[in-house]
């Protein structure tokens, strides 16, 4: 070893910033991720063929673009981002990967989003895929808002991660996640609107459908695109962002509850 | 960049300790893992904490690493609490988990540039590499590479922030001689430029190896500290010979307890000198000879065995 006799520094002058340190871990992550031959077939394969399947269901009298984009933004979101972050956080916490990258200078957080940084380029990657599938087919139309949509699948992105470091907590191993994530993945996307508009519900369970996770997302993304609120009313300028508070308010409760729980009850390391 | 919380200066070598432990405790549910245990380890200094598997070592240094809340007591790291004060100790502390958790598709080189890439003031990657001998596997993925490969470059990341607090969970269990040589060396040098040192371990000689202290952990609580002289002082110094057939038994010497008295003896005492030199004159008198005749002062072996059979030593 080089015996350099250097005097132990008292204070540090100024560390590396949080995005440089997020970057470094991240980096390492979505090289792992494109070493993972499968999992890069299986992270874009598998929304794709669900996506494909969507106009056999169709969703009300909606353009095909836009409904396309409306069942992708949701299939993505749920399949790919909450999905593989579930099996991710897990897989990394049993492989106890997650206790050791907290042993630096990393704050929890940060170990956590740069984990799921692969994930949710990924989810980018395939929401611009459809985007460009849909401007190929000649079936895009301009939005009506095209600030909402953007702000939805962002605020959904950031629920997802977070329902998903909540889901770990009771799932031991990535194999079990195919279980405990049913869920989301069945309760909360059956209810979300994608497959069938809400208002064929009764009243009461229509209110019910709308206070799940996903269904705020699936209203915001379609209000932006259709300028139609979730029981097919027309909407634009400020009475659109005046339909769009309540979704707003129900996917920030979904990230604030998750949040919270996922604080109090999240596991860095195996249980012994 | 940002404002890095700094630590208070430390001052003069001899001054404050590095690490402080203040009757530490730890719960799981209604089993207490750590029972109130206390120690201080001064910069330039290792502490080993040995002890069987379940002692209590990993749960204590989980507090320390900054990991895992206290139940009771207090921990300080260089004056801060590793928990709360977490940005501000750690770019000043190294740790060695007991288990590696690096992802296995990743290079050498890669694994400790990731790792550098989140740290203040890190080493250079490639002196980081050359200090463990791991410069000829840069390039292997770390699912690759030997138990002992993995440990070195576990420590190699464990040092990479030039950390003046080292906490090491069985730093070398698993390890060969040599690469076993080689991670002594490196904490002996880091601890040479001023760091301190807290280890666990439950191999005798490393402690005995590397620790300038030792305190020996059993079901929670800290049964014998000190240096290994003094632990080993507490246990008493043994005698023992045979006595051939027809041989006269020799007076037993004040002080001293009889394990066993024929044919082989075997006596305990904490006064070697006055009942060696007692059995001696007598055996010169009455003509015996005393054939096999040893003995010698306690080990750290001695005194951890007595202390697994359930003694309490301090």
């Amino acid at each position: 070893m080089t015996a350099t006799a250097v005097p132990v520094p008292t204070a540090v002058p100024g560390g590396p910033s949080r995005l440089r340190r997020v970057g470094a871990l991240a980096g390492a992550e979505t090289r792992l991720l494109l070493r993972n031959r499968t999992a890069v077939v299986n992270s874009v394969l598998s929304p794709l063929l669900l996506v494909a399947l969507v106009p056999l269901f169709g969703a009300g009298d909606a353009p095909l673009g836009q409904t396309l984009l409306v069942s992708a933004t949701a299939f993505t979101l749920v399949f790919l981002t909450y999905y593989n972050l579930v099996v991710t956080y897990v897989a990394r916490r049993e492989a106890l990967v997650l206790q050791r990258m907290r042993t630096g200078e990393l704050t929890d957080g940060e170990v956590l989003a740069a984990t799921a940084v692969p994930t949710l380029l990924v989810t980018a990657v395939q929401l611009a895929v459809v985007a460009v599938g849909v401007v190929v087919l000649g079936e895009w139309r301009a939005p009506v808002d095209p600030v909402l949509p953007v702000l939805a699948v962002l605020l959904g992105a950031v629920l997802m991660a977070v329902l998903a470091t909540l889901s770990s907590v009771w799932t031991r191993t990535p194999e079990s996640a195919q279980v405990t994530t049913l869920p989301v993945v069945l309760g909360a996307t059956a209810l979300s609107g994608v497959f069938f508009p809400l208002v064929a519900l009764p009243e009461a369970l229509a209110t019910g459908a709308r206070l799940l996770p996903l269904t705020p997302v699936v209203e915001l993304v379609q209000l932006g695109l259709t300028g139609r609120t979730w029981d097919g009313e027309a909407v634009a300028g400020a009475e659109l962002w005046w339909a769009a508070l309540v979704p707003l308010a129900v996917a920030a409760a979904w990230v604030v509850l998750a949040g919270v729980a996922s604080l109090r009850w999240f596991r860095w390391a195996p249980k012994r | 960049m940002h404002p890095t919380p700094t630590l208070a200066p430390v001052p003069a070598p001899v001054a404050a300790p590095a690490v402080e432990v203040t009757d530490l405790r730890r719960r799981y549910g209604s089993f207490e893992a750590v029972r109130g245990i206390s120690f201080e380890v001064r910069p330039g200094e290792v502490l080993a904490l040995l002890g069987v598997n379940g002692a209590g070592k990993t749960s204590a240094l989980e507090v320390l690493e900054g990991l895992a809340p206290a139940s009771g007591g207090s921990v300080r790291v260089l004056g801060a609490d590793p928990r709360r004060e977490r940005a501000a100790v750690r770019p000043h502390l190294g740790v060695l988990l007991q288990a590696s958790g690096l992802p296995g598709d990743l290079t050498v080189a890669e694994t400790v540039r990731t790792w550098a890439g989140t740290l203040t003031a890190p080493r250079p990657v490639a002196e980081a590499l050359a200090q463990v001998d791991l410069t000829g596997r840069a390039d292997v993925r770390v699912r690759s590479l030997s138990g002992g490969e993995r440990r070195r470059l576990d420590l190699a990341l464990a040092l990479l922030g030039r950390p003046r607090v080292l906490v090491l969970d069985e730093p070398t269990t698993g390890l060969d001689p040599e690469s076993r040589r080689t991670v002594w060396r490196l904490v002996r040098g880091l601890v040479d430029d001023g760091a301190a040192v807290v280890l666990t371990t439950h191999h005798l000689e490393e402690a005995e190896q590397l620790a300038d202290r030792i305190a020996i952990m059993r079901a929670g609580t800290v049964v014998a500290a000190g240096t290994r002289e003094e632990i080993a002082e507490t246990q008493p110094a043994t005698v023992s010979f045979r006595l051939d057939p027809g041989t006269p038994q020799p007076p037993v010497p004040a002080g001293v307890e009889v394990v066993a008295s024929g044919p082989r003896v075997e006596w305990h005492t904490r006064d070697l000198q006055p009942v060696l030199a007692e059995l001696l004159t007598w055996a010169a008198r009455a003509g015996v000879q005393l054939p096999g005749l040893q003995a010698r002062a306690a080990s750290l072996e001695q005194a951890f065995l007595a202390v697994a059979d359930g003694a309490d030593l301090a």
